[in-house]
């Protein structure tokens, strides 16, 4: 099965496309101390110098290297990205999932629930969470999935639920099969192109949040990350800099999250048998 | 028109009671409400009274009334308004006026009025007389509630322009020249201000949509060649390292020093103000203020010496940190991002320099980042050990100096431990002698120095634009109780006329 | 499961969320007293003052007696006097509210419609040259943040190519009235709306599209199209119907977010709006409004939850014996 995926995958024009693209990110990223003499909190230019043979990327406001702390800042995103698309989707689909076959009360409570984390704007809970708790990068992956998970909750009931009333899901119940069985055998698989979408926008919406909860300036903003570079990038867009240092993090930001959904895409044809074009069959 | 772009927009309705207790909401109100005084480049200037005279005995100022004056709405300004003012402020409180210092007040005739004072109270001139709005009896005399007051008739005063409108979403003004002012005339026909983010200005200068806007430091030169004036405000604000000094070894005065002496202070204004600051000294006021006095026990950079005085209180160095009984010489330093907040507040960059620089030391800093009000509230209940804040109010009348030291609010100091301070500072604010009360004031910034319950980190310095079609310039001393805008409104009135 | 179950469930949720909105706000360090009056280095702190802003404020009142005030004063549709704006919430809201529909609402509609079109257009050509070149334009887009995206028009069409005001949602007193106003309305609301349009449009495509793939493999299209139905009726009338249930609920639970969403644009753009409102009143401890704007989310959150609940039984009616 799994030599399977993979021949599958690398038959797949997205799919290779999007691995590439995250390799190129994720290489870099675990290979930063190589690719660049600097370390990502080093003074080691003077202030806002353009690019240039020693700065391939300029420096900062502070003059640290920009292109290093990009590197840096790529596995801290890319750590957010993946630890908050798992944790959240996982969540999800666990409430989503049970609310939409237990039914009843228990439903109900739930999604009412659901419906209540959904209006607490994110600021006051990131507000709430640092005045208690000591920031860090795993709270800050716990804080963004709690976020993030339950619209997809929202979507996984109603998915799970029309899958439910299919013919041959009727039919495996009436056999006496159980519910958790259903769930991991007949509804599971059929949930695969909504759940690759989910994950992928998971992960967006985690690296997004992380940005934007620092842009607010809510979020631990000596963590090297691209959120908290584009956030300081963003004060500057009086000066040049803007083209050396936002644009290429925004640029990254948005190959990144490419990478991840034409994965998602790929994942999707091979996932899903009925999908697949007749040569593969 | 006159155009002036500000950030946030919305400071209050432009009323004495609805604006917005900070130096934009006063600024706003003041075109349209006049004071007693005013204070121009060089000092006071006559606004409503045109003399005033102090009873040294009675403790008592006379105040002699413009003629001729009248409301907005024709209604003539009398002595009778002043009276009702000062007693008005008693029963419900303007923020900006510590009412209680005025005993009781007495109409001589239409225009003559006596102010007679508590106590000995030197900022009587700029922060009462300079700072009060005088109000309208006739209007406010039967508001019970002046806070919730928000009919139109709420801002009539006398001052040289009219509110036309007021838009709280949009975060805009517009003003209209009130053509009765007998003080000058003014000299535009309408003055807005608008909203718009800072990163703009340069650009909406340029394209003739604003006339003035506080801009950064680095676009000052370029803009200076395209003919425009940048103005570079006194150093009024400071950015702080507060210290717990009630905990632990940060009680130790000797090793607050140690700290400071550890801070490069200069190199936080190169690297992380990019040179747009003035380095902090440890006597609270930065050196163009004119109170300033040079103290002895400034801390320069000295590594050498931080690491005497740590040693002397019996801590060794292992790899590369402090320690003493096993235990490391660890602190937690709280911060808040700096994007929201005043422009040169420390926030993660400082932090991260000085956790930086503190490592070089033998001191480990572990960073914690907050939202700016949760930072506030962790300082005001003491749990804390470093802290990086900041405050305003260093341009004004002196008095604020023992706020800042002794008062109770997070952004003081709060130390009372030396007693030779506090009684000093008692006896400033009493001082109506200038060159007596500036030897008083050096007394207590060395003896502030000495103790360094905070560190003074640096300066901002703030740079206003404009394209010259008005004449703005930085008051002495700040506006009324002391505000570092450069949007006087003498600017906005042509007094020879 | 009957209405007035549901109803019941819906009111309890209602009175459960209202209640954690009035308490966790309070539950943030610091207090409406230090964050209006604090920082402000000019204010004269006299006790007399201070006597009346800890009245003014409640902060000699319990939780417990706030709680009360605050239960019987929403029951006579008060929502109390903002801190910080000296006026009542109801008014500051109302006021702000207009802006943030014109701009949210305006980009939801047509964000909502070109997601939706060009995914049933993309999703049915799988494989297609439209469907490709559409999914890799639109997930280069889904790349970029709300705020970036933003100041990236900003700096394009406001500064270098100055077609667009640089901020606001009109020229102030530019003395504009009826059509001239509408257009100086437009040309303000162009930017932010693009934006919010551009960062909308992804992720409602992303997901009709999925839905959509699944949908046309399905017997029951194949029967459609066995039967002789037109290529666009099967589009739209068959596969659409179905793939639309997880569209709808991805735009309903969206819907939530509507204000707290705007904020990163509306900040961008200084555009006046309850994003901003409800951070400023986050920052400034405002409670009454930091409540008053909660309740309207809640409110807003329910009842499109609970028609989205009922549009399920109309479009799925699998899910009413459920």
């Amino acid at each position: 099965m799994h030599d399977n995926y993979k021949t599958l995958l690398k038959n797949n024009g997205m799919g290779r496309a999007g691995i590439g693209l995250i390799l190129l990110v994720l290489l870099p990223a675990l290979a930063a101390p190589l690719l660049s003499p600097y370390l990502p909190g080093e003074y080691s230019g003077s202030i806002f110098a353009p690019p240039s043979g020693s700065y391939w990327l300029g420096t900062n406001d502070v003059g640290q290297d920009i292109w290093t702390r990009l590197l840096y800042g790529a596995r801290t995103s890319l750590l957010i990205g993946g630890g908050v698309a798992l944790l959240a989707t996982l969540t999800a689909l666990v409430v989503g999932g049970s609310a939409a076959l237990c039914g009843g009360l228990y439903d109900q409570v739930v999604m009412r629930f659901v419906d209540a984390l959904l209006v607490l704007p994110a600021v006051l809970i990131a507000i709430l969470a640092s005045a208690y708790l000591v920031p860090g990068i795993s709270l800050l992956i716990i804080l963004l999935a709690s976020l993030i998970w339950p619209q997809a909750a929202r979507i996984f009931r109603a998915r799970i639920l029309s899958l439910k009333e299919e013919g041959y899901i009727s039919a495996a119940r009436t056999f006496g099969a159980s519910e958790t069985y259903l769930m991991v055998r007949h509804i599971l698989p059929l949930l695969g192109p909504i759940l690759s979408a989910v994950i992928v926008q998971h992960g967006r919406r985690a690296i997004f949040m992380e940005a934007g909860l620092s842009f607010l300036g809510v979020s631990d903003p000596t963590l090297i990350s691209w959120g908290s570079m584009l956030q300081h990038a963003l004060r500057y867009t009086y000066l040049d800099v803007w083209k050396w240092w936002m644009l290429p993090t925004g640029l990254l930001l948005s190959m990144t999250i490419t990478g991840l959904a034409l994965l998602g895409f790929a994942l999707e044809t091979i996932s899903d048998p009925r999908l697949l074009p007749a040569g593969n069959r | 028109m006159y155009t002036i772009a500000d950030q946030t927009g919305d400071w209050g309705m432009p009323s004495p009671y609805g604006h917005y207790p900070r130096g934009p909401g006063y600024i706003r109100m003041s075109l349209v409400f006049d004071t007693l005084l005013w204070k121009d480049t060089k000092g006071l200037v006559p606004d409503l009274a045109s003399s005033w005279q102090f009873n040294k005995e009675e403790n008592s100022y006379l105040f002699t009334l413009q003629k001729g004056v009248s409301w907005h709405d024709g209604q003539p300004f009398s002595a009778r308004d002043v009276a009702f003012t000062f007693e008005y402020i008693k029963k419900h409180p303007y923020k900006w006026v510590d009412g209680s210092v005025v005993k009781r007040v007495e109409v001589i005739n239409d225009h003559t009025v006596k102010l007679v004072l508590n106590k000995k109270y030197a900022p009587f001139l700029h922060n009462i007389a300079g700072t009060m709005p005088i109000l309208p009896e006739h209007i406010m005399g039967n508001i019970d509630s002046p806070v919730t007051f928000r009919e139109s008739v709420a801002l009539i005063g006398t001052g040289p322009y009219k509110v036309v409108d007021y838009n709280k979403q949009q975060g805009t003004y517009l003003y209209q020249a009130n053509s009765d002012y007998r003080m000058g005339r003014p000299i535009f026909d309408r003055i807005r201000f608008i909203k718009m983010r800072q990163e703009m200005y340069a650009t909406a200068l340029e394209r003739g949509r604003i006339n003035a806007g506080q801009v950064p430091g680095e676009i000052a030169d370029s803009l200076r060649q395209k003919g425009f004036t940048v103005l570079a405000g006194p150093h009024d604000w400071v950015a702080k390292m507060t210290i717990n000094h009630k905990k632990g070894i940060l009680a130790n005065r000797q090793f607050r020093h140690a700290l400071a002496a550890a801070i490069d202070r200069q190199a936080l204004v190169d690297i992380c103000q990019r040179g747009f600051a003035l380095a902090g000294g440890n006597g609270l006021l930065p050196s163009d203020n004119r109170w300033f006095s040079k103290v002895t026990d400034d801390d320069p950079y000295d590594l050498n010496r931080a690491s005497r005085i740590i040693e002397g209180l019996g801590y060794v160095k292992k790899d590369r940190f402090y320690e003493k009984d096993g235990k490391l010489l660890q602190f937690e330093l709280l911060m808040s991002g700096s994007g929201q907040r005043t422009q040169g507040h420390p926030g993660e960059r400082e932090a991260e320099l000085i956790r930086d620089q503190l490592a070089l030391a033998g001191i480990k800093i572990t960073l914690r980042s907050l939202d700016p009000k949760t930072l506030d509230a962790m300082i005001k209940n003491w749990k804390f050990d470093l802290a990086l804040s900041g405050h305003g109010g260093l341009g004004g009348d002196p008095a604020s100096v023992n706020r800042f030291i002794g008062g109770k609010s997070f952004n003081s100091s709060r130390y009372e431990k030396n007693k030779q301070l506090n009684v000093l500072m008692q006896q400033q604010t009493g001082e109506t002698g200038e060159q007596k009360r500036k030897k008083l004031l050096g007394e207590i910034q060395e003896l502030y120095a000495y103790e360094m319950p905070t560190l003074p980190l640096y300066y901002p310095t703030w740079f206003w634009a404009h394209d010259n079609s008005a004449d703005l310039f930085y008051t002495n001393q700040g506006i009324a109780i002391g505000v570092p805008l450069p949007l006087n409104k003498l600017s906005f009135v042509d007094m020879d006329n | 499961m009957g209405k007035i179950k549901i109803l019941l469930t819906y009111l309890t949720a209602f009175l459960l969320i209202l209640t954690l909105c009035f308490i966790l706000p309070k539950m943030m360090a610091g207090d409406p007293l230090m964050a209006l009056y604090g920082d402000e280095a000019l204010v004269v702190m006299t006790p007399q003052l201070q006597a009346e802003l800890i009245e003014r404020f409640a902060l000699n009142k319990t939780l417990f007696e706030q709680f009360v005030a605050f239960w019987g004063a929403l029951a006579h549709g008060d929502l109390g006097e903002s801190y910080a704006y000296n006026a009542p919430v109801a008014e500051v809201i109302v006021k702000a509210l207009p802006w943030t529909l014109l701009l949210v609402g305006s980009a939801f509609i047509i964000s909502a419609l070109f997601g939706i079109l060009l995914g049933i257009e993309s999703g049915s050509r799988r494989g297609g040259r439209l469907d490709r070149s559409l999914l890799t334009c639109l997930m280069l887009l889904n790349g970029f943040p709300d705020f970036v995206m933003g100041i990236l028009l900003l700096l394009l069409f406001g500064v270098l190519l100055a077609i667009f005001p640089l901020a606001g949602a009109v020229t102030p007193y530019s003395g504009e009235t009826g059509f001239s106003l509408v257009i100086d309305i437009l040309h303000h609301l162009a930017l932010p709306l693009g934006t919010f349009i551009l960062v909308r449009i992804p992720g409602i495509y992303l997901l009709t599209r999925n839905s959509m793939v699944m949908q046309m493999e399905e017997s029951y299209i194949m029967t459609a199209r066995a039967k002789g139905c037109s290529e666009c009726k099967v589009r739209y009338h068959h596969s659409a119907r179905n793939s639309l249930l997880p569209v709808l609920t991805l735009i309903g639970t969206q819907m939530a977010s509507i204000i707290t969403g705007a904020l990163f644009v509306e900040r961008v753009f200084s555009y006046p709006g309850l994003g901003n409102l409800l951070y400023e009143s986050l920052l400034n401890r405002d409670y009454p409004m930091i409540q008053g704007i909660l309740l309207m989310m809640t409110l807003m959150v329910l009842v499109i939850n609970l028609l989205v609940d009922l549009l399920y039984t109309r479009f799925d009616p699998r899910v009413a014996h459920a």
